[in-house]
Order: C-alpha cells, then structure tokens, then sequence
C-alpha cells in the first residue's frame, strides 16, 4: 500500500516538503485552508538580501507540485488532528500514515499598537502593505503623491511584551532595510529614516545590505521608538520618538509611516495543540522535540512540524528545514 | 467591702497598662496631626457631626452593620463580640449599681462582681444573673464562631483570612480564653454558693451533681485567676495588637465626621487609621493579584501591618492596583488608597526641581470654545478616542478648545500614584493654569485617571469638570446629537477610576442604552473588575497584567455581547489584548453611529 503522509498547511514549507517526501517516494495531500497555496509570499514582493522577486521562489514551487501530481485541497482548514491523520472543519477526517504542520504563522495586527494609527490615519502602512502596493505598482500617498519622507518603525509587535510578544521576529530588521532601499530607488528625492531598538543582522548578505542602505541609499538609521503618531493639519503624521543615542526627544513630520509587523504564533496554535498534545513554546508557537536533533519533530508520535510554525525564519531558511522535515518523515515511515 | 482579692492583680494590671498606652497612643497622635486639622475637630464639636458620630460608633463599632452585609454569620460573629462584650459590661455595671446602690464601686469589683457577691456576701438579683447569662451565651457563640472561621471561613463568605503575627496569636489566644473561663468561674461560683442564671446556675448544678465539693473549693480560685491572667495578658497585648482597633475605630469615626481624611503626605493622624484595622481580611478576597496571579503579601491588611510596625517595604507599598476594590468592602471605611500613596511620597517624592522648567510659557492647544477637551496621554495612545470624539463635537456643532491634541502636559496622577507628589503638583498647577487662561466653562475628558485628577486635585473655579460619557449623554438627551439604535449586544466594563473612583456608572449606560442592548458582565459597577493595567502598580509584570485582564476579558466575553465598550483609554488597551469581541471606548461605539 502506497503511503499517505498529511501536510497542513501549502505555503513555502508544506510544498517543499511534499516535494522532499514525492522525491522519496512518499505521497502526501497539502491541506490549504486558502484558496490556493503559496502562503504569505503570494502577497510579497522581493525577498532579502537578493532582491529575488517572490515570484521566482514560489511559482517553480507551485509548477513543481502540480507536475508531481500532489493532492492539493484548498480552502481546507484544519481544526484537529493526530498522528494518523487530521479533521477538517466541515467535519471531514483525512487519513495518513503521518502529518506534519507547515501551518506558519500571522502577521501581528498593527491596528493593537493604536497609538500609530494603523487604520485611523492616511499613510500609516505596514511592511506587507509595501509589498503589496509594490507588487501592483501603487505605492504611493493615499492623495497620490510622491512622499518626501518616510519613516519606518521596526519591532511593531515583537520584543514587545505590552502587547505580549516577547519574542524578536528576526526577519524585519532586514526587511526594513530591504524596502527602506527599494523605496529610496522608487522616490529617490524622499528620506527615508529607519527608526530602531537594535539592528539584527544575522544572514549571510544582511550586514553588507545594511551598510549599502546607508552609505550609497543614504537611509537614516535613528536608534528609538517611536512613541506615538498624530496626524497634522496639512495631512502629514507627527511622529514623537527619542533618539537615544543623543539622549534627546525629537518630533518629525513624515508623509509615509510604515510599520514593520512582526511574526506571531497563530491564534489556532492551540487547538492544534490541544488536540494532539504538542508542546506550545511561551510565545505560542510550537515547541520542537528538541532544537537540535529533533527540530523537526514535535514530540507526539507520528506528528512533524516545519516552517514558521514553530519561530520566526526567512524563506531560505524554511526551504531548507522542509527538506529536513521530509527526511524525518520518510525515516520514521521506513520504521514504523 | 474591700473589692479586692490576690487574683484582681492581672486584670488591674493589665487594664492601667491599656488605658495609659491608650491615652499616650491617642495624645500624640492627636497633637502631631497637622493644625488645620485639629482645628476642624474644635470647630466640629458642638455640632450635630458629632451626634452622627455617636450613632456610627454605635453601628459600626458595636453592631457592626457594614459586615452584615458583606456576610451575616460574619456580622453576627463581629457583633456578637462586640456588642455583648459591651453589654456585659453595661449590663455588670447597673447590676451593681441596682445591688448596691449609688456607691463607688472600683473597677474590678465590677468586673468580679460575681466573685465578690458570693464571697462577700452581697445581694444579687436573679433579673441581672439572667440577663448576664444570656449576653454571655451571646459573646460565647461569637467565639465559637471564630473558633469555626479557623477551619473553615468559607462558611462566612471569606475563601482567604488574614496570616497573624505572633503578637496577634498572644492576644487571640487571651481573647479566646476569656469567656470560657469566666464561664467555668462563674459556674463553679454557683455549683458552691448558689445563684447564676440558666448558664452558670445550670452548669454549677451539673458541677454540684457531678464534682465533689472539695475538688470545686479548690478549683475555685485558680479559675478566678485563669480568668483574670485572661484578661490582664488580652488588655495587656491590645495596644500592640489587632485588637487596637477595638479602641481606635471610635476616634477614627469622630475625625471623619469632622471631616480630617488623609492626605497626600503622612500625618500621625494616619496612626488612627492604620489602627483601626482590625485585620479581619475582608480586603484579601477582594484583591485581583490575590485571586489571579496568588500574590498574598501585599494586601491592605499586611500593607496597614507593615506600616503600623515600621516595616514597609517599597515592593508592598508599590505592589497594588490601587483599583478601590478593597476600599469599597472595608469595614472601617479606611481611606486605604490614600494612605498607600501618602506612604509612597514618604519613600518616592524626591522632587526634581529642574526636570519640569520645559512647561514655562507651554502652549500647544488650539482652537478657541466655552467647552474644552482634554485627551489625556492614554487617550493620545489610543487616537481612534481622539477622533470619535472629533466627530462628535463636530456633529454636536460644539466650538471647542483643544488643550492637548498638538501635545501637552499629563494631569499628574500618574507621578502622585508613584509617590512623586511635589513633581505631580507642578504638574497640577500648569494644567490647571492652562485651563483658567482659556476661559472655558467646561472641561470634557476621556480619560477618567485625568478627570478623577482634575476634579480632585485642581482649584478650577468657574470650570466644570465631565467625562465624555456625561458629555456625550447630555448631548444626546438635548438631541444636539441623534445616534442610531439597533439589535446590536454590547456589554460594558465599569473602569476602576470612573465606576469606583468618580461615581459615574449611569451615564455611560444610559448612552450605550441608547445605541443597542446592553448587557452587564458578572462583576459589575462597584464590584467591577480592574483590568490589571493601573499605573498605580509599579510592581507586576506586563505578563501579568495580562493575566489580570484575562480573567476581567473571560468575563466581559461570556456576557455573548458583540461589542465590549469602555470608557477608559487604559482598560480599553488592557482588554483589548485579552478579549476576543472588538473592544471599543464609548466614544467610537457613539461616532460610528451618528
């Protein structure tokens, strides 16, 4: 009897890592609670430190498992599953001989952090709204125009504990420099401030992308939060921070604020959880076996997890551990 | 007729002891309390608060009204205590005088009365023997009852009692002997010379049934000594005790009439109020950082504790949400909040003289209109308030000045509730310089911290002082504004400042009433809930902060309502991170039905 393995979730890791198990000889359904797969990146533009469209990642992806002949069921969303095998929400149960959670993650709702004005005012835009107005080609003001400044927050719900997430979402900071760049090529007249806790450059490329922004973007790094937003009368946002490399409180009117929103566990962590007892890490996301030698592995028995579901990554990162996932997979098939 | 044997010495003793720390006690604190206040008591005197003070002590002290409410078993233990104990000496008292007569009878001989009877041979009437056997029936089922709160409090309504200090324990454990043994002299005093009502003449007739008179001649005086070490070791202990308060509520309840309250700085005055706590525990309950996150250290009981014998830290007196929930349930009606922040001025106000000198010649506001609006800096946190508001005045036609919508400065509570009173004045006399300037005839604010503030610490003649759910209500009542109503559940959340802290709980209803349905969660107006994000609180955690919202969040979401509304810019960030329905300030449920 051939075998079925479950995968939840068709984003950037459920594909790859029904690929992996395809390569292996393994067959697998993706469970995509969309209407198609892709995931987040359907919605990005370019991806660090390369300027990669996203569309370059994800569509020999897609091309891939529609040529592998991998059962995709779309607009499925999963409310429990088990080690053989997860339920849908119509109440549907879909047999496997192992599953493994490729669910990611949610983009932190900018709209908490009210003191920004996510949603009350023109110009307040977050990091997914660039690349989605980057993609259709409409970046710009509400009214039209061409921004003179813009100003980019980082850590918007992350390392953030008044809005309980404590945890960094490691893939900002990056993506803050990335679009500060892209930006200043799209409005090169504007500037464009970064304003920051720290600068975590952990990737290959990052701290080489960072340096380039300031020295030949001449994008402006300003160590502080942000406090609050206001709108001005002319239309323009106000925005108090402190710089605290000067020690001094400083007010600016900016006609762009982009928010950079962090990576948060999925409200449904835990049903998912609950329902077959895996381990959800303090930050809600889901706790590997172990991080070193079980990182793919979520502890209960014929259950795998890959991807952002259990912490923040990049793309390149998640594609790889895919790979891992479906190699942990086909071994615990082989001796079961 | 003497009235005096070897075994009156414990009591005699014990009892100078108390009343001359008493009287010392009192004297100080009394010359120490500042001279306004003193002088607020002359003037009292002869009025008719003194009389309502009479009639207080005779509710609260001896009756104990306010903790029959809070539970009646509980209520009838306190009075039972209390009021009987009283009355036994009352009642001991015209025993005497209708035995002997008008004559000088020292204190002991009233006290011992029953000793000195039988064994002097003087007349008693078996009305008094009656009556007194009843009264002390009564103390007795209070202290059995209190023997019964010991193992289980739950009977009386109390899940937590308060942890006693040893000095405590001394004096409990005298209290607790008091009346059995009196009970048992008593009875042996019938069992061999006769009289006693129906307890102690029924109980020394078993005795003469039962015992033989030998063995009771013996034992007859030591339990007369037993019974008078009782006293003398409880009156003895009583000064340093719990049981101070006995004493001290009485003062406490004249000086409230008269009007002196505690203040921002402490006063010895304050020793009549962290005295009169009788540390009965009924604040534990109350407490969220007890119910939720299991902190039992820090409650207004141990706070008083702690202060009264110089042993407050920074972390107790720091650690409270300063909710009031503990304040509304007291039953000594101490002003428990004040006294916490006067002691955290006396740790904390270390003023900054130059910190503040940037407000000189400030002015950031706009507009120009008989009605002015303070946001506040939560409500500039939370703009969505902010521009609701807007809509409103703006639909209402208002002309409104805007004192801090460009910026401005903060009412100041939140540098008093840290115990930087001096920093938070100058604070204080800025706004309230600001307002005064403008010519406004009103002040609306959204937040209730801010107009808690303005109403209790600012001198603005001329200006009244609203929240927006009193501006809104009227605005709606006057048809200035007509609002939509519709099917839509919405179940609101009394903030701590504005239910508790301002005595407004009506107005925002009446408004919500006219918007859609209104449901009200399980704790509701005074019992209301803190959402755990006080400033008060320089303690906790933003974890568990969150906890304390969670459980306020559990409630207001099993109401079933689609919409949570408060009126509070703090709670409404609070819940927000914890409710799963949309929280909204009333302010923007109201704008976005125009």
């Amino acid at each position: 009897m051939k075998r079925r393995v479950v995968i939840i979730g068709g984003g950037v890791a459920g594909m790859q890592t029904a690929l992996r198990l395809h390569a292996a000889g393994i067959g697998s359904v993706i469970l995509e609670k969309d209407s198609a797969t892709g995931g987040k990146l359907r919605d990005w533009h370019k991806l660090f430190p390369t300027f990669t469209p996203a569309s370059e990642v994800l569509d020999p992806l897609r091309r891939a498992v529609g040529a592998a002949g991998i059962e995709v069921r779309t607009g499925a969303e999963v409310v429990g599953l088990d080690g053989r095998g997860a339920v849908l929400a119509d109440g549907t149960r879909i047999d496997g001989d192992a599953v493994v959670v490729a669910t990611g993650f949610t983009l932190f709702d900018a709209r908490i952090k009210e003191e920004y004005g996510y949603g009350i005012y023109d110009n307040v835009l977050t990091s997914a709204d660039v690349e989605r107005m980057l993609n259709e080609g409409t970046l710009s003001m509400k009214n039209g125009d061409r921004p003179r400044r813009i100003a980019f927050l980082h850590c918007v719900g992350s390392r953030d504990e008044k809005v309980c997430q404590r945890h960094c979402s490691r893939v900002c900071c990056v993506t803050g420099v990335k679009q500060a760049m892209e930006l200043k090529e799209r409005f090169p007249e504007a500037d464009v401030f970064n304003f920051y806790m720290d600068i975590r450059m952990f990737g290959s490329g990052y701290e080489e992308m960072y340096r380039e922004a300031q020295v030949r973007h001449n994008v402006h790094f300003v160590r502080g939060r942000i406090s609050e937003a206001a709108p001005t009368i002319d239309g323009r946002i106000q925005i108090k921070a402190e710089d605290t490399l000067t020690g001094r409180p400083l007010r600016m009117s900016v006609d762009m604020l982009i928010l950079l929103v962090g990576m948060r566990a999925n409200d449904d962590n835990r049903r998912l959880a609950d329902s077959a007892s895996l381990t959800l890490a303090p930050s809600g996301f889901v706790q590997p076996a172990d991080p070193f030698l079980h990182s793919v592995e979520s502890g209960a028995e014929g259950i795998f997890c890959v991807g952002t579901v259990t912490a923040p990554k990049n793309v390149g990162e998640t594609l790889a551990e895919a790979a891992a996932a479906a190699d942990a997979v086909a071994d615990y098939l082989k001796n079961r | 007729m003497s009235f005096f044997a070897p075994f009156c010495l414990p009591f005699m003793a014990g009892a100078v002891v108390m009343f001359a720390l008493l009287l010392v006690k009192w004297s100080t604190w009394f010359c120490g309390m500042p001279r306004a206040d003193k002088m607020a008591v002359l003037r009292g005197l002869p009025t008719r608060k003194t009389l309502a003070a009479v009639w207080e002590v005779v509710s609260e002290s001896l009756l104990h009204r306010r903790i029959f409410r809070i539970n009646p078993v509980l209520g009838y233990m306190h009075a039972s205590l209390a009021f009987g104990w009283f009355l036994l000496i009352a009642v001991g008292w015209v025993e005497t005088v209708a035995c002997l007569g008008l004559r000088y009878v020292p204190l002991q001989g009233h006290v011992f009365y029953k000793y000195f009877a039988a064994t002097e041979s003087l007349p008693h009437l078996a009305v008094f023997d009656q009556a007194m056997d009843f009264l002390l029936l009564v103390v007795l089922s209070g202290v059995a009852l209190a023997w019964g709160k010991r193992f289980c409090s739950r009977m009386m309504g109390m899940r937590r009692t308060t942890k006693h200090v040893p000095g405590d324990r001394v004096a409990l454990s005298a209290l607790w002997f008091v009346f059995p043994t009196r009970l048992v002299a008593e009875s042996i005093t019938a069992a061999l010379y006769g009289g006693g009502g129906f307890l102690t003449g029924g109980l020394g007739g078993v005795m003469e049934e039962y015992l033989s008179p030998l063995l009771l001649a013996r034992l007859f005086e030591p339990v007369w000594w037993v019974y008078s070490l009782s006293l003398g070791v409880f009156f003895a202990a009583l000064p340093f005790s719990r049981y101070m308060h006995i004493f001290t509520e009485v003062p406490l309840i004249f000086l409230r009439r008269y009007g002196v309250r505690a203040g921002d700085k402490e006063s010895s005055g304050d020793r009549f109020r962290t005295d009169a706590c009788s540390r009965c525990g009924i604040c534990i309950d109350p407490c969220q950082l007890q119910s939720v996150l299991g902190i039992d250290d820090v409650q207004s009981v141990y706070f008083l504790r702690d202060r009264r014998y110089k042993m407050l830290e920074m972390k107790v007196a720091n650690n409270c949400l300063m909710c009031g929930r503990c304040e509304a349930k007291c039953p000594v009606g101490i002003d428990l909040n004040t006294l916490r922040r006067n002691s955290r001025d006396t740790m904390r106000n270390i003023p900054d003289e130059r910190r503040y000198d940037y407000f000189a010649g400030v002015d950031r506001s706009s507009g120009e209109g008989r009605v002015g609006y303070f946001a506040g800096c939560m409500t500039m946190l939370t703009p969505r308030t902010l521009t609701a508001m807007e809509r409103i005045f703006a639909a209402a036609g208002e002309q409104v000045w805007w004192a801090d919508r460009s910026g401005g400065v903060c009412c100041g509570r939140p540098l008093k509730l840290s115990g930087e009173t001096d920093s938070a004045r100058r604070m204080m006399d800025y706004n309230a310089g600001l307002f005064r300037k403008h010519g406004i005839a009103t002040i609306v604010t959204s937040c209730p911290i801010c107009l808690r503030t303005f109403r209790e610490e600012y001198d603005l003649p001329g200006i009244e002082v609203i929240h927006h759910s009193e501006y809104i209500m009227r605005l709606i009542r006057s048809g200035r504004i007509k609002v939509g109503r519709g099917e839509e559940k919405f179940t609101y959340h009394d903030p701590c400042e504005l239910g508790r802290g301002a005595g407004i709980y009506d107005e925002p209803r009446e408004v919500i009433e006219s918007l859609g349905v209104l449901v009200e969660p399980h704790s509701t107006r005074e019992n209301s809930l803190c959402c755990g994000s006080s400033l008060a609180n320089t303690v906790i955690s933003d974890a568990q902060q969150l906890r304390i919202a969670e459980g306020l969040a559990a409630e207001l979401d099993a109401t079933g309502a689609s919409t949570v509304v408060t009126a509070c810019p703090l709670c409404k960030k609070a819940v927000s991170c914890a409710a799963s329905a949309p929280v909204k300030d009333l302010s923007e449920v109201v704008a976005e039905r125009l």
